[in-house]
């Protein structure tokens, strides 16, 4: 019996794997191909040839070392807003009660139940108005109204998941509350926040709308991208496609053990 | 790195971020774009077209939502950075409605040298009695065949005087050699199929759009239609841009925008050809399209803008935007002799459409404002209806004609080529 639900577990995570995986490969593949081996069918599961040829064509696109950095400036600024903004209110929700919290909870999301699309038109005209259309700065505020509703949910299960009487016992030792929060709680509830902030980063690096309406000439690498890229040649789609997945990989990779906590409270 | 390295570095990366980020302003020409989008267009207008203009351009491609949401804003804001826009006829009356857009009355005089298009010129008032917008680039929609095809050409039919019946054999034809179906429609989200009807069917079959809607004609025109579809590849519904399934070889013949089917040209040359729209009982309908160049109103350096016009509409530029892009000029030039191979196939299939014996000329909708969608979803619709859901013809086409009439008479939108003139809202006969 368990040898069986041994088998279903590998399989189902095989499955999941090659799932996601599979795509990829395609994608790197393709990256690499020459512009008429694109078409071929069938398509062999080996690059007969390696091209840099389209690829090197991403690197000399004007704008694009600009719209990289603003992806990453706008990414790190959601990352820190959402957390800045979300851990408190997420502390709030797991440790107090007060009046419409319930509601309180409920009306977080809704920041998710408007399209931007609707919003977006108001919020270039203010934006125009208080002088910051047009910069990093705008578009990590969306993404930020954006990742809040999860950063603040996830903060307090977290919150929650840390005994209240931890906290309690740093009282009695004669710590404040601020410093019982900073000495007890902070380090426990670190891994999960920055689980928080990744999730807050990749919302932001996918992000497409609001960056596009809320800039002109300072594009995030997605909005930058993809506006050339849905109506381009096939090729040129594989090739953008990879130079967008390489940087959002390569930093998941990194922060992958923050990941897993934050799969641990979900679970909790 | 530890959780709490990770917090700290984040949150000083922000700091400096936001202090880093103030509000830039430009000394360049913003040249805001709806056309030209795709990567390597995009690049060629920046490093080929805009080489040889003496000051800095900004070239901005933008898809049609964020567009018109982004100089609504700027208008309303009274705040605009945006110098020269660039987009299809039909994408710039939304903005003429707000009141977005800057008289170009001047530029057009100014122009009056160059030999610009006249209908074209005279299209860019967008029903007003104002020069809105100065034509820039032209295209029109075209098919497009693999050679493999043409063994399965019915006998005596020639490309290029081809009937909407030959069409109809032809892909019946290779259905049954092939056992697949190799006529390919850009149905898909992000296609074009609307123009189709409006354009090519419709006219070809009834000698107009609007007026002969749900006509004796227009029946029997979506009952040989369906007809058809049988030889049609499903996968038409998901297709946006020709040039893909061409070059795949999932389809062998295609209908489709020139832009959308340069690349297979481009690429293989050898193995495509292009050729005019099919003819009906009417004529062979054939539908141009116009790119315009506007200036919104309040735009930051005026004189600016205008020498871009300027720039863009000069004939060695224009020369050049074809070589480049494959968009055709809207001022009276010599061609070169030496043209692209690719552009060269689309060039002679839209010179033989234009230039047919029995070629009826649709004009792309004029006067119907911001109603442009709705008008195009009646003729979707009514495909959906009748071709994917088989619904009954008759009872489909009277139903939609009442959506088309109600669009015609909220926008007053008297009747536009090639149906006959009227006074007042163009009527669903």
């Amino acid at each position: 019996m368990r040898a069986h639900a041994r088998f279903l577990y590998v399989a189902l995570a095989l499955v999941a794997s090659v799932w996601v995986l599979f795509p990829i490969y395609l994608i790197v593949m393709s990256a690499f191909a020459h512009e008429e081996t694109i078409f071929a069918w069938p398509k062999s599961f080996w690059p007969r040839e390696i091209s840099f040829e389209t690829l090197s064509f991403f690197f000399q696109v004007q704008g694009v070392w600009n719209a990289t950095v603003n992806s990453i400036l706008v990414a790190v600024m959601t990352m820190v807003f959402s957390i800045a903004l979300g851990a408190p209110a997420g502390y709030a929700l797991a440790r107090f009660r007060f009046f419409g919290k319930d509601v309180f909870r409920v009306a977080i999301l809704m920041t998710r139940a408007f399209p931007i699309a609707i919003l977006a038109l108001p919020l270039t005209v203010r934006f125009i108005q208080i002088g910051i259309y047009d910069t990093p700065f705008a578009v990590a505020l969306v993404h930020t109204a954006l990742a809040l509703p999860f950063a603040i949910l996830v903060s307090s299960s977290l919150f929650i998941g840390i005994p209240r009487e931890l906290e309690e016992a740093a009282w009695t030792m004669g710590c404040t509350r601020v410093e019982a929060f900073r000495k007890v709680v902070l380090p426990l509830a670190l891994p999960g926040m920055a689980a928080t902030m990744i999730f807050a980063f990749v919302i932001s690096w996918n992000e497409v709308f609001a960056a596009s309406v809320l800039t002109l000439q300072e594009r995030t690498l997605t909005a930058y991208l993809l506006v050339s890229m849905v109506e381009a040649p096939l090729h040129f789609r594989f090739a953008g496609g990879f130079f967008l997945i390489v940087p959002a990989l390569i930093f998941i990779f990194a922060v992958r053990k923050y990941l897993f906590s934050m799969w641990g409270i979900a679970s909790r | 790195m530890k959780a709490s390295n990770l917090l700290s570095g984040a949150t000083a990366l922000a700091a400096t971020c936001v202090l880093l980020t103030g509000p830039i302003s430009a000394a360049e020409t913003v040249f805001l774009s709806t056309q030209l989008r795709p990567i390597e267009e995009a690049e060629k207008v920046r490093k080929v077209i805009l080489k040889d203009y003496p000051k800095e351009v900004a070239f901005i491609p933008e898809e049609v939502g964020p567009f018109i949401t982004r100089v609504k804003a700027e208008a309303e804001a009274g705040k605009v950075s945006v110098g020269v826009l660039g987009a299809v006829h039909g994408q710039l009356p939304p903005l003429a409605e707000v009141g977005a857009l800057d008289s170009l009355d001047d530029v057009v005089g100014q122009l009056a040298d160059r030999k610009l298009v006249s209908t074209f010129v005279e299209l860019g008032k967008l029903g007003t009695d104002q020069h809105l917008y100065v034509p820039w680039m032209q295209a029109t929609y075209i098919m497009a065949a693999n050679k493999k095809a043409l063994e399965y050409l019915p006998a005596g039919a020639d490309v290029n005087t081809l009937t909407y019946d030959q069409l109809k054999e032809w892909a019946k034809n290779m259905h049954e050699a092939t056992g697949e179906r190799k006529l390919g429609f850009p149905a898909g989200p992000k296609g074009l199929m609307h123009r189709f009807f409006q354009g090519y069917l419709y006219p070809s079959y009834t000698g107009g759009v609007v007026r002969s809607f749900k006509s004796a004609d227009a029946e029997a025109m979506w009952a040989d239609f369906k007809d058809l579809w049988q030889h049609v590849t499903p996968r038409s519904t998901s297709y946006a841009f020709m040039q893909e399934p061409l070059l795949a070889d999932e389809v062998w013949v295609a209908f489709d925008h020139t832009a959308r089917l340069l690349d297979a040209f481009r690429q293989r040359p050898d193995e495509f050809i292009g050729f005019p729209g099919p003819a009906g009982a009417k004529g062979r309908g054939f539908m141009p399209v116009v790119i315009g160049l506007s200036i919104p109103k309040g735009t930051p350096d005026r004189a600016a803008a205008v020498s871009l016009i300027d720039y863009l509409t000069r004939a060695e530029v224009q020369v050049t935007t074809l070589q480049q892009v494959g968009f055709y000029p809207t001022v009276a030039v010599e061609l070169p002799t030496s043209l692209p191979e690719g552009i060269k196939i689309a060039a002679s299939a839209i010179d033989a459409q234009a230039n047919a014996s029995d070629a009826v000329v649709s004009l792309l909708p004029v006067g119907l404002g911001g109603k442009g969608g709705e008008f195009n979803k009646v003729y979707l619709d009514t495909f959906q209806r009748i071709v994917i859901r088989g619904q009954d013809v008759r009872k489909t086409l009277d139903a939609q004609a009442k959506k088309l009439a109600k669009v015609m008479t909220e926008t007053g939108a008297p009747c536009w080529s090639p149906d006959a003139a009227s006074d007042g809202p163009c009527p669903v006969e």
